[in-house]
């Protein structure tokens, strides 16, 4: 029974991770295709579709933890997705005016880059029992460079939303109401600015550990 | 007897060990770890017996009041502990008086100050009755809190680690000035007076009740201060375990049907949470105490906390 299970496991993994890394390889593709031929006013509208579905696909990831599919723990994975979404879909997508923003085609280029080689890790982990040691040592520092890369440009484009979040009026709700009850979406950007900051030398501090177990397992073996 | 005080590392933490009296308790014990080590007082200690390495059994701690030869199985003269360090500790009374000073406090600010203007709201507003009973209703709970701290409850020999003070008065501070900064707000909404009465009138009940909760706890323990655990009777104890902390949920539902905000209903939600989950341990530590075995009473059918839910 249990060897049933663990290869039921194992298939709905590896089709978990192949798909959403056909996904990501999509958005990569079209980014540099895009930049190449139209510039980087257009990247977003290129790419909006794969990388909705892509990122959001995501998820499943924190199910996948908190059902014990995957080791990951649910402390870990949680801040990284919940980041991802606030940006694609709480600013991104919500905002217009910032798609033909330049640090769109680095944030992109950066989420699409880093998930390929995680996803392709991941899947030729589940389907094949193990990944080669290049694929590992991608793997675990490539982050070295694109987490930078990656946080600056989500930093950038939130404060670049700013003046249109408290123009617009989106996502905030006003007093006198029934319930006594006010959220405003602009200093709520604030905060998430705020919490970057304690929030990634801690990340990038965990994924430092993990390199360092994970390539020093390999030389092991 | 000779007792080794060893680390969790395997390290010894006296060396050479320590000699007491066969006749010694752990509190013996721990005086004497504090006489050698000065840095570790006795509530900073935590000594358990060794575990075999690989067991996944839970270690026994040494409870103060017990005799060491308790705990060396009669057998032999030397004892071995496990000592760790609990950090730097703080009373509970002193934990609890932090933790509520600060709602104590803080509400007040925003009623009499004018601290909407930093908010980029005209300093003109009218006060709602209701707002001023919130007020009241409000500090005089806190302060019935700071209260029954110091001259009702009596605190089982444990300490609490001072990181604690931090997390509870981010708890406690968060949550008062989050809630004071809407019930206070210029642009407030105020129920219907007949909803107002009913819920301050029914929080006071609530309040009342619970406060003679704390009495009949109270009276569960000897002033001696030695802790334990007895199966609580009388009035709503009869029917729910934890029935203290069944009257202080109900209290702040009382206080947010009289209020209405989002705030204080999450509050109410979250401190139900934290309550549930202390009321489940209780209650299972209670069961599993009273079991009705070797002339023990056994623990009485009873809800956990909240009836006819949990």
């Amino acid at each position: 029974m249990a060897g049933i299970l663990s290869l039921v496991r194992r298939i709905y993994l590896s089709f978990y991770n192949w798909i959403v890394f056909f996904g990501w390889f999509q958005v990569f593709y079209l980014a540099v295709k895009t930049l190449k031929e139209s510039g980087h006013e257009h990247v977003y509208d290129a790419v909006e579709k794969p990388l909705l579905l892509a990122q959001t696909a995501a998820i499943l990831e924190i199910l996948h933890g908190l059902v014990g599919l995957v080791r990951s723990p649910v402390s870990a994975t949680l801040p990284q997705i919940s980041s991802r979404l606030y940006v694609m879909w709480g600013i991104l997508w919500s905002f217009p005016e910032l798609r033909s923003h330049i640090l769109v085609s680095s944030l992109v280029i950066s989420w699409s880059v880093t998930e390929i080689i995680r996803y392709s890790f991941f899947g030729t982990k589940e389907a094949f029992g193990s990944a080669p040691s290049w694929l590992l040592w991608l793997r675990y520092s490539t982050f070295l460079l694109l987490y930078p890369s990656g946080i600056t440009s989500e930093v950038g484009l939130i404060y670049s939303a700013l003046p249109y979040i408290t123009e617009s009026g989106k996502y905030s709700l006003r007093m006198p109401n029934k319930w006594n009850f006010s959220f405003d979406y602009y200093y709520a950007g604030l905060v998430a600015l705020g919490i970057y900051v304690p929030g990634n030398p801690h990340m990038y501090g965990y994924m430092l550990g993990q390199r360092k177990k994970a390539l020093s397992k390999s030389k092991k073996e | 007897m000779k007792v080794l005080v060893v680390t969790r590392s395997g390290k010894e933490l006296i060396k050479g060990g320590l000699q007491l009296n066969d006749s010694a308790t752990v509190a013996d014990l721990q005086e004497a770890i504090h006489k050698r080590t000065r840095k570790y007082y006795p509530s900073r200690q935590r000594l358990t017996l060794p575990v075999q390495p690989g067991s996944k059994e839970r270690p026994t701690v040494l409870h103060y009041q017990k005799s060491l030869s308790e705990y060396t199985k009669g057998s032999t003269s030397e004892l071995t502990v496990v000592f760790k360090d609990l950090g730097p500790q703080v009373k509970y009374s002193t934990l609890f008086f932090f933790e509520y000073l600060g709602p104590l406090l803080l509400y007040p600010i925003f009623y009499y100050f004018p601290v909407y203007k930093y908010f980029g709201y005209k300093e003109e507003r009218v006060i709602h009755p209701v707002q001023t009973y919130a007020l009241y209703y409000w500090c005089f709970h806190y302060f019935k809190r700071i209260m029954e701290t110091f001259f009702v409850h009596r605190f089982s020999h444990a300490t609490s680690p001072i990181s604690n003070v931090f997390r509870n008065c981010a708890y406690y501070w968060s949550f008062g000035a989050f809630i004071a900064y809407f019930v206070n707000h210029p642009l407030y909404t105020p129920v219907s007076d007949l909803q107002m009465k009913i819920g301050f009138g029914f929080g006071i009940v609530c309040q009342v009740a619970n406060f003679y909760c704390h009495l009949l706890l109270r009276n569960l323990r000897s002033p001696s201060g030695n802790g334990g655990y007895q199966i609580p009777r009388g009035f709503l104890f009869n029917i729910v375990t934890c029935a203290n902390y069944t009257t202080e949920i109900y209290q702040w539902l009382g206080f947010n049907i009289a209020t209405q905000t989002v705030a204080g209903y999450v509050f109410m939600v979250v401190a139900a949470g934290i309550m549930t989950n202390w009321a489940l341990g209780k209650h299972r530590r209670l069961k599993k105490l009273f079991d009705g075995k070797e002339g023990r009473p056994k623990y009485p059918r009873r809800w956990v906390i909240l009836p006819p839910f949990l």
